[in-house]
């Protein structure tokens, strides 16, 4: 079953434009929805949510419509957005006792849980906290409320490596019941490549890739060589060339290049910058 | 909705205690001997202002957008506010009513009918100045929103002035006034409800 299927989703502003974007995260799967600034990652997690109103496509959730009782599918989603918006005067304690009357599933001990697990206080006022505390909560309340599904837009932006880790660690045991997926976007694509099964390449509005991390990571490699050596390569073989003084860098398919061949392993991050750069 | 308002009361203990010390001011100047209507008029009117604040906070701390990822509607998000607002407009009412009826004690001329326009015309004042208000401020947002605040403020205070003086002259009788007060009783509600249906309707086509 998929959890969420997004099907020629267009939506265009003044000078942006989120071009036929088609996606399936499938259940118990994480996907990384990667891309620079402005690529269309939050305006896409905003259109599932229907917080900005889509101008064609379609977007199912949980095989439904993301139009059709909405409230009722968002009591089965958690969201971090990259701003937490909770009230400055309410403290932890407080922001619990809203969200107890605001999700039908809100566990109030698994809340409390993870304030002591993420070490926030539950007694100072959120203006008081620090943007990677604020962030801690947006999360503690996305997980305290039995979400199915977490969409994370740059949720692990501003916290420190450590509890990055240890907040990394969180998303993939919540997926150990498969049952629950995540959708997550963020700029720091070394968190994404440890956590997701997934990803999702955007490029200004487009999509320029979706499919399996481990298939991807198999099929693709970086080939270091001399330029003559690259042009006797097929050309269906080579994705983007760099030339240097030293010499020319690859991203090439390996199955493409013959046996013998220098290819080192590509990661998430090199494989989406030769993509960006390939696709101008 | 239970945690829209309770999210509201919060903020409003921490935000609004400044309202109750004007308050005091006011009635305390009112009951000090000073007939000017506009001491006992105007704590019930400036509550009105308070759903506009709170949605300033809210605007401010991204609270805005961050409901829009929460299982609740529109209607929800909107009724809150005005909940909120006939909350504190009724509570201002009931503590200014106290205080007209002391006054009116002191002065040995207590008449329920009176008290009974009196508190009605604050209440209608009051919710038709926020109910003119709050469609701008939920399709605007809160600075522009502000500015049609005080506009109706200064709109509504010119046109009860001049429909005094026009009703002073002209009404003879306690049915007509009666009956004025029935009118305005049945428009003042069409308007907050009107209102509250049209702010619905914009935030809905409001960009989070």
């Amino acid at each position: 079953m998929n959890v969420l299927e997004i099907n020629d989703l267009c939506k265009s502003y003044d000078g942006f434009m989120l071009d036929h974007l088609n996606l399936v995260l499938p259940q118990g799967c994480i996907m990384g929805l990667i891309g620079e600034n402005g690529a269309g990652k939050s305006t896409t997690i905003k259109l599932i949510l229907d917080m900005i109103h889509k101008d064609s496509g379609t977007i199912r959730i949980f095989g439904k419509n993301n139009t059709d009782n909405l409230k009722l599918l968002k009591e089965d989603i958690g969201v971090v957005m990259d701003e937490v918006g909770l009230p400055e005067c309410l403290t932890a304690r407080q922001v619990g006792n809203v969200m107890k009357h605001t999700f039908r599933n809100w566990d109030d001990a698994e809340y409390l849980r993870l304030l002591k697990k993420l070490s926030l206080p539950d007694n100072k006022p959120f203006k008081d906290f620090s943007r990677g505390m604020k962030m801690k909560l947006g999360i503690a309340i996305a997980m305290s409320h039995g979400s199915k599904l977490l969409l994370l837009d740059e949720a692990t932006s501003g916290l420190d490596p450590v509890i990055r880790d240890e907040v990394i660690e969180m998303f993939n045991d919540f997926t150990r019941d498969e049952t629950h997926s995540i959708l997550i976007s963020s700029h720091i694509v070394s968190d994404l490549e440890k956590l997701c099964d997934y990803v999702a390449f955007i490029h200004k509005g487009k999509l320029l890739l979706c499919d399996e991390k481990d298939k991807l990571l198999a099929q693709y490699g970086i080939l270091h060589c001399a330029s003559e050596q690259l042009k006797s390569l097929p050309p269906q073989a080579v994705r983007y060339k760099k030339e240097n003084p030293y010499g020319t860098e690859a991203l090439v398919l390996r199955d493409s290049i013959p046996a013998g061949m220098d290819i080192s392993p590509v990661s998430i991050e090199e494989l989406f910058v030769f993509m960006v750069k390939e696709a101008g | 909705m239970k945690g829209l308002l309770l999210k509201d009361l919060y903020m409003l203990k921490h935000y609004c205690k400044s309202y109750i010390f004007i308050a005091i001011i006011f009635i305390a100047v009112s009951l000090s001997g000073n007939d000017n209507m506009f001491f006992v008029f105007y704590p019930v009117i400036l509550c009105g202002i308070i759903p506009v604040n709170l949605l300033g906070y809210d605007e401010r701390s991204r609270w805005i957008q961050y409901s829009g990822t929460l299982p609740y509607t529109a209607v929800q998000i909107v009724s809150a506010k005005y909940l909120i607002g006939l909350f504190t407009q009724i509570t201002m009412l009931s503590v200014t009513g106290i205080a007209t009826m002391v006054k009116m004690g002191m002065a040995d001329r207590i008449r329920i009918n009176d008290f009974i326009i009196l508190m009605l015309m604050m209440l209608i004042v009051s919710t038709v100045t926020s109910s003119l208000t709050l469609p701008f401020i939920f399709r605007l947002g809160v600075e522009k929103g502000r500015i049609a605040y005080y506009f109706m403020i200064g709109f509504i205070f010119a046109a009860s002035f001049a429909a005094g003086n026009i009703l002073g002259e002209d009404l003879h009788s306690e049915i007509e006034i009666n009956n004025i007060l029935t009118i305005l009783c049945i428009i003042g509600t069409g308007v907050y409800i009107l209102s509250w249906y049209l702010s619905v309707k914009l935030y809905e086509k409001r960009i989070l």
